[in-house]
């Protein structure tokens, strides 16, 4: 695996870890990240979300909703899906902050907002290292099935671009074939760190 | 060097060329690298060429990792780049593009260093050293090999990286409005390098030179981007390109007025041939428009509204109202920062700002200090602005801060020409042309100079002002709306430093027209005084606001005159940027306006002591302090006011114009528009106040609604409502008020479509990508309001009512708790027994509404299939019969769904007769499903979660009642299962195959189930060919469907022809069974039947009699198949030796006939036995029916005595059978039967006499009588024992030798005959 990716969603909870987490047992190295300001999970009601800082540790954010309401987290997915997030590392980490990280190859988003912000961080970042990172936006519903679907996408495609030799020659076609194949817009940006 | 470090690294550069393995080898290097770069430059000289040697190792990474060395050793050690950049030259042709890649990458760090280096030398002393000298010319053909890759044809990674070169190189080469225009005082400090630095003292540098080559460098990147170029590239160069022109303009604004056009002008959909990425291209466009858009630089300006135009087209439809927004915000801080931000947070600028109002400054500046003397009108400001340029300039080269001064002057020129470019005004074309000047740019810095000088003032106030409708149209930022908020207090709250500037300036204003309030106001605080004691600052107008004031404010005059004088240029340099407003508003400046602007000034100029009176400073420093970083945004209210004032901007020429130039004039002038604010006073409302606010002002809406159905067009307003209800914070349960009013009057409140509205809205928020929270909350919104809105349908409209349906039907979507709402309807008794009360007419709209919804939803079809078919086996033949008429008749037909209907009715047949264990899972499955659904539901609803528990009981319940019948289902259980199946028989006769076979094996309930339809549903078949293979070969073990089937078809009909063949044929065939054809025996012709008749004969008698019934009854149309005589004889017909049949069956049939008198009558009797008598063999069962005949009919005597006579003449006594018989009848019917006895030849006589001694006597007495004894032989009377001695004895030997012959059968026939007797008794 000769490149470095992220995974990019909003919280660094759902899309983003279930892609970190089946890129990790594929072998490939790789990180997750989201752009939200806060980590945010559905909570009881409307007025009762549950907001937890960047860095809070998916242990403690699970053992949190356990401790409140075990049926109800369990029901909607949130407690599974922290027991898996917590297997693949930490915590989430933000985009924005992990400068210290170091450069990443390909980064792939999964949502147009996402994208964006990724582009206007990597852009306001000083570009002195002049190395290429390719950003791909891939969309995918922020729900469990659609999460696992994005996955397998994200992995199949991280496959193809591994295959060539520089992505930087072949990247149009092998975007063009992916679409083709799984009749899906994918949307791509380059920047340098 | 030490030596063991030189071993060390020399083993190690060894081990790295000799390594094989790839990974060891990376280790390695990497190992290398981290040695290396911690040696000084003296050993890392000796090893430079170890390095290039590794240089040549066949691996790509290996070489990669080889040149990021070189680089960075470069980087540390820049003496060695002669030897470096022409490595890096070559490896810039390194076959493998990752290599090449690197190559470039070290390049610029090494180019940015080279240069920085080069150029701070060069500052300190005018001689560069030689090394430095070679290093900068090889890093200079460097830079031109790299530039040939970026400009070549082609793409590919080195390319993208090359391009990124150019516009590093171009960044270096240019200034940096932004940075320090002074290098660090000591060479180590970290800052970006800014070429404006050299000031042109370089040796060699030459920043007009290197301005002149980026700018060439820009060109050729912009020419890539023109037709036809652009066609030949690929999206990820075009990508890059654009990215990187944008990072330019934003980073360089003075070339924003020729990257953007390009920009501007390029249609991704048009140059990208491989369309599938043409919005990856497009992304980056919109993007880099954006960020341009978003630029802070006032040479930015006159292209905003091109940019907003390119965004609105670029996102058409549904993403523009976002992209407006975003642009508005965009729009809003840019002018705070280009304003106030760019003038006061940076120093330069500032200045730089100060140029056009220069004049101003000096002017004012003198104006304040012989105040007393100056009368000037209004030719005053006139001067003043067309002195403008000339003053600014000796101005700022009084000051000597600013180094870059033809800069300085465009972004101040730009910055108050920019308002310009929307006019509608006389001064259209001036504007026009102040637009097209700032849009070239520097170039054009000399003929704006010009421009403005050469127009008059009042000309350039009306541009100014036609411009100010660029000015943000709200206080679009909420950040400042929520600061302004929080500082607002009610009139007479103690805390001074919450009161932002304009409120102050109100208090002010007020307070000078009203002197009483003003009063009021004096005493309770101090504040606005002492801001109006600034205001008056220049005392010329104390007269006209003074009133009971006027002591303070003279008191405070004087104060700031003390004041005016004591700071010196720096308190000069702080006001100066309100008066760059004061340019276009000819002196009518506000005092807010102003009095915000020192506060900026002096939290971010830190000039607050000089300027403001020491009664200030407490209040302005809280201020300072409480509006923290935000300062630029807090000036927002001013720029309103200042807005306000454009609507009457003559009246403030007049009033500016008429008076001294002083600030303080213009407190005067604002007064009539800033006073309204005062009537309405912000109250500060805490989260819950504003709950209900909002509720309460939502509630009021709502009324309303309800007469605006009167009044129309409520169509759009319908679509206002719901929007509103949807849109305000859900915490409030807007919805439940919506909802409530919908349903309060469903059919005049337009409640569908309001319904479907608010549905709409819910649903487009579940379905948005957003996140998970807001996806999850939006959906149980949805669900509780379809829900409820269903519920409320369902209970108070009659079941005929079709908006359920309708609802239903138009719904974005249904969620599981709304399918189980219906699936309730449509098989009541599932959730609440409560509901087992309501009619069979909520069924019917239940299943009505599930039919049109698989009909119009083709994606919940199943589920809705589902929901109709429970019904279909539901337990209350009501509800089941209703629900199999509809799958059955308007479902089944369906061809996408009839597989699984039939499927479904299978399988339920076939639980039904695998009793025990299929009904027992059956149950639980149910039990399962309910426990699924409930557990489900919970979340969205507590009545939900009700329900679900009381579905729960009654599955409980449910079971407990099917386990009972499990073990062996009762009838209507087995019903209830098969109903559903039948009704499809009845559409598909094929499938009645299946009941055939699933007859065997069947339980008895389910046999009476199924035969408890059979006529029904075979009626309504009727025969098809389908039946016929299904008659014509069924199963074992069905013969009673069969017959049963057979008996429906055949009454009250003709069976056809096809039909009595298949059943002859299977008869002859496979069932020898003659019970299948008795039910069309009517129908056959009667030789047939007589054939067939042992058959029948042997059959049970029940069946016997059923067949002889309908043989005597026949078919209506061909009459009765056999007489009853054609019966009787036919009985004595069998033979049961030759036919097999016992003879018990053929006495039973015999039996059978005389039971039915009214068929075999006395008549009928007599002509069987005329007939039978003459048969010979005489039948065997004749003197048995003799018997019986006598026994039914006695009045057949007579008739009976001749039948005797007949058969003694017969010689009936040679039938040994027959004979036992004719004794007894003899017997029976004695006395008459005494003449026929006589009648016996004297062997025979005796022989009856022995056997029935009883007749005897009483014969012997009938012979006695004297006429018949006369009539009577010898013989006979001899037996009798009435003749004389001597003949008996001969008689009595030829008797006793006849008798010896038959003695044996004799007694066998007495004995039969007793034995008959008796069975027939």
């Amino acid at each position: 695996m000769k490149f470095r990716y992220a995974m990019v969603c909003s919280s660094n909870q759902n899309r983003s870890m279930e892609a970190h987490c089946l890129l990790k047992k594929q072998g490939f190295h790789v990180s997750s990240y989201g752009t939200g300001t806060h980590v945010k999970l559905p909570g009881p009601s409307l007025r009762e979300p549950n907001v937890y800082d960047f860095g809070t540790p998916y242990k403690l954010m699970f053992d949190d909703l356990r401790r409140k309401d075990p049926d109800l987290y369990k029901r909607n997915g949130i407690l599974p899906m922290l027991k898996r997030n917590l297997s693949v590392k930490l915590a989430p980490q933000r985009w924005q902050d992990n400068a210290a990280d170091g450069y990443f190859d390909i980064v792939f988003t999964f949502e147009e907002k996402v994208f964006d912000m990724v582009l206007e961080d990597l852009h306001n970042r000083d570009q002195v290292l002049l190395k290429s990172v390719l950003v791909i936006n891939l969309e995918v519903k922020d729900n469990h099935e659609e999460a696992a679907v994005g996955a397998r996408l994200a992995f199949d495609l991280c496959e193809q671009i591994e295959a060539v030799e520089s992505w930087e020659d072949s990247i149009d076609d092998i975007l063009t074939s992916f679409e083709n194949k799984h009749r899906r817009k994918l949307m791509y940006s380059i920047s340098f760190y | 060097m030490n030596p063991v470090s030189r071993e060390k690294l020399a083993s190690l550069s060894n081990s790295v060329k000799f390594a094989t393995d790839l990974g060891p080898k990376l280790e390695l290097c990497r190992q290398l690298k981290r040695d290396l770069l911690e040696e000084d430059a003296a050993a890392l000289s000796e090893f430079l060429s170890h390095i290039f040697d590794l240089y040549s190792d066949p691996s790509g990474p290996v070489r990669k990792l080889a040149t990021e060395i070189i680089g960075e050793i470069g980087v540390k050690h820049l003496e060695f780049v002669p030897e470096i950049a022409p490595f890096l030259i070559t490896v810039l042709e390194d076959a493998t593009p990752a290599v090449a890649r690197q190559s470039i990458s070290c390049s610029i760090d090494l180019f940015r260093h080279t240069l920085e280096k080069t150029a701070i030398q060069g500052l300190h002393s005018s001689e560069l050293d030689s090394d430095l000298e070679s290093s900068w010319s090889w890093m200079l053909k460097l830079k031109e090999k790299i530039y040939s890759i970026a400009f070549q044809p082609g793409s590919g990674g080195v390319k993208l990286v090359a391009l990124k070169f150019v516009e590093a190189v171009i960044l270096l080469y240019t200034p940096n409005p932004n940075g320090s225009s002074e290098p660090p005082p000591n060479e180590g400090t970290p800052i970006e390098f800014n070429i404006s630095w050299l000031h042109g003292r370089h040796p060699f540098l030459n920043v007009g030179d290197l301005s002149i080559e980026a700018s060439q460098r820009l060109v050729l990147l912009l020419d890539q981007l023109r037709f036809p170029t652009v066609k030949s590239l690929t999206t990820s160069v075009i990508v890059v390109l654009i990215n990187s022109l944008s990072a330019i303009a934003k980073k360089r604004p003075a070339y924003y007025g020729r990257i953007l056009p390009v920009l501007l002008s390029l249609d991704p959909p048009s140059f990208v041939i491989k369309e599938v990425h043409v919005y990856g291209a497009n992304n980056a466009l919109k993007n880099a428009l954006l960020s341009c858009l978003q630029c802070s630089h006032p040479s930015a300006a006159p292209w905003r509204d091109r940019l907003l135009g390119a965004l609105k087209d670029m996102e058409a439809g549904g993403l523009a109202e976002v992209a407006l927004n975003q642009v508005h915000k965009v729009n809003g801080s840019v002018e705070d920062e280009k304003d106030h931000s760019s003038v006061i947070k940076e120093e330069k600028p500032m200045t730089k700002a100060c140029d056009a109002a220069g004049s101003n400054v000096g002017r004012k500046r003198s104006g304040t200090e012989d105040s007393s003397g100056l009368a000037e009108t209004g030719d005053v400001s006139g001067k003043r602005v067309r002195s403008t340029p000339s003053v600014s300039e000796e101005s700022t080269k009084e000051l000597n801060r600013n180094t870059s001064m033809s800069q300085g002057d465009i972004s101040s020129a730009q910055s108050t020409t920019r308002k310009v470019d929307v006019d509608t005004g006389p001064v259209q074309q001036l504007v026009a042309m102040f637009g097209a000047l700032v849009a070239q740019g520097e170039k054009a810095v000399g003929s704006l100079g010009i421009l403005i000088s050469s127009i008059s003032a009042d000309l350039l106030a009306e541009v100014v002002m036609a411009n100010m409708r660029n000015l943000p149209p709200t206080h679009s930022h909420t950040d400042a709306d929520d600061e302004l908020l929080e500082d607002m207090c009610i009139v007479g709250s103690n805390t001074q430093a919450k009161y932002p500037p304009s409120f102050l300036v109100d208090v002010v204003s007020l307070s000078s027209t009203f002197p009483p309030i003003a009063a009021l106001l004096n005493s309770q605080q101090s504040v606005p005084n002492e801001i109006v004691i600034q205001k008056t600052e220049v005392g010329e107008e104390v007269d006209v606001m003074a009133g009971p004031n006027s002591t303070v404010a003279y008191a405070g005059m004087a104060h700031e005159a003390e004041n005016a004088l004591l700071p010196g240029m720096e308190k000069i340099d702080v006001p100066t940027p309100s008066d760059i407003q004061d340019v276009g508003n000819l002196e009518s400046g506000i005092p807010g306006l102003d009095s915000s602007f020192h506060y900026d000034g002096l939290s971010d100029a830190q000039a607050a002591s000089s300027l403001v009176s020491t009664d200030l400073e407490d209040t302005s420093q809280e201020q300072g302090t409480s509006f923290g970083g935000k300062s630029p945004l807090h000036v927002l209210p001013s720029i309103s006011i200042e807005r306000s004032e454009e609507l009457s901007p003559k009246a403030a020429v007049n009033d500016s114009s008429g008076v001294v130039s002083s600030t303080a004039t213009s407190v005067v002038s604002s007064h009539p528009f800033v006073l309204p604010k005062m009537s309405a006073p912000v109250v500060n409302l805490s989260d819950d106040q504003k709950d209900d606010v909002q509720k309460l002002a939502y509630i009021r809406i709502i009324e309303a609604y309800k007469q605006i159905a009167v009044a129309g067009g409520s169509q759009v307003r319908s679509s206002l409502l719901a929007y509103l209800g949807v849109e305000l914070p859900s915490e409030l349960d807007l919805h439940k008020l919506l909802r409530d009013h919908i349903l309060s009057d469903y059919i005049n409140h337009e409640g569908h479509e309001l319904t479907l509205r608010v549905l709409y809205r819910l649903f487009g928020e579940a379905e948005e990508e957003s996140d998970f929270f807001s996806c999850t909350t939006a959906a149980s919104a949805y669900e509780t309001f379809l829900l409820a809105v269903a519920e409320t349908l369902r209970d108070t409209f009659p079941p005929s009512d079709k908006s359920l349906s309708k609802l239903l039907g138009e719904a974005p979507c249904l969620p599981k708790s709304v399918l189980n709402l219906l699936e309730c309807l449509c098989s009541p008794g599932i959730s609440e027994k409560a509901e087992e009360s309501q009619s069979g007419d909520r069924v019917t709209q239940g299943l009505s509404t599930v039919w049109s919804l698989i009909l119009l939803r083709p994606p919940i079809r199943d589920v809705c299939l589902k929901i109709a078919l429970q019904s279909a086996v539901h337990h209350l033949e009501e509800v089941r019969m209703k629900a199999i008429r509809l799958v059955a008749n308007k479902l089944y037909p369906l061809p996408s769904i009839s597989q699984q209907i039939e499927d479904f009715a299978r399988e339920m047949l076939l639980s039904a007769v695998n009793i025990d264990a299929a009904e027992i899972t059956d149950a639980e499955g149910l039990i399962i499903e309910s426990h699924k659904d409930s557990e489900l539901e919970k979340p969205s609803h507590e009545h939900q979660s009700v329900s679900s528990t009381g579905k729960d009981i009654s599955a409980i319940f449910h079971q407990s009642e099917t386990s009972q019948s499990g073990s062996s289902p009762s009838v209507p259980e087995a019903q209830r299962c098969m109903s559903l199946y039948f009704a499809l028989c009845t559409k598909k006769h094929s499938l009645f195959g299946q009941i055939f076979i699933v007859y065997s094996s069947a339980s008895k309930a389910v046999k009476q189930a199924i035969h408890r339809h059979i006529p029904i549903l075979v009626r309504t078949m009727g025969l098809s060919s389908d039946l016929l293979e299904i008659i014509s070969d069924p199963p074992t073990g069905s013969e009673n469907l069969l017959m049963q089937v057979l008996q429906t078809l055949t009454e009250g009909t003709v069976p056809s022809a096809e039909l009595i063949f298949t059943i002859k044929k299977l008869f002859d065939s496979k069932l020898k069974d003659v019970e299948i054809l008795v039910p069309v025996l009517p129908f056959l012709p009667g030789d047939e039947v007589l054939l067939l008749f042992p058959y029948l004969v042997n059959l049970p008698l029940d069946k016997f009699q059923a067949a002889l019934t309908r043989l005597l009854q026949g078919s209506s149309q061909s009459g009765p198949v056999l007489s009853p005589a054609e019966v009787l004889i036919a009985i004595h017909g069998i033979d049961p030796e030759r036919d097999g049949i016992p003879l018990k069956k053929v006495t039973d049939a015999c039996n059978a006939c005389f039971e039915q008198r009214h068929i075999f009558t006395q008549q009928i009797l007599a002509k069987v036995l005329n007939q039978l008598v003459e048969q010979i063999p005489l039948p065997l069962l004749f003197m048995r029916t003799v018997l019986q005949a006598i026994g039914a009919f006695p009045g057949l005597v007579g008739f009976i005595m001749e039948i005797l006579s007949r058969l003694v003449s017969k010689q009936i006594w040679k039938y040994p059978k027959l004979w036992v018989g004719f004794l007894k009848c003899a017997f029976l019917t004695k006395p008459q039967s005494f003449s026929v006895l006589l009648q016996l030849p004297p062997p025979q006589l005796e022989n009856a006499l022995n056997r029935t001694a009883a007749l005897k006597a009483p014969l012997v007495a009938h012979a006695s009588q004297e006429n018949i004894r006369t009539s009577l032989p010898r013989s006979v009377l001899a037996v009798l024992g009435l003749s004389p001695e001597s003949q008996p004895s001969s008689q009595v030997q030829t008797s006793q030798a006849h008798t010896g012959d038959t003695n044996n059968s004799e007694k066998d026939a007495v004995a039969e005959i007793s034995k008959e007797s008796s069975g027939a008794s």
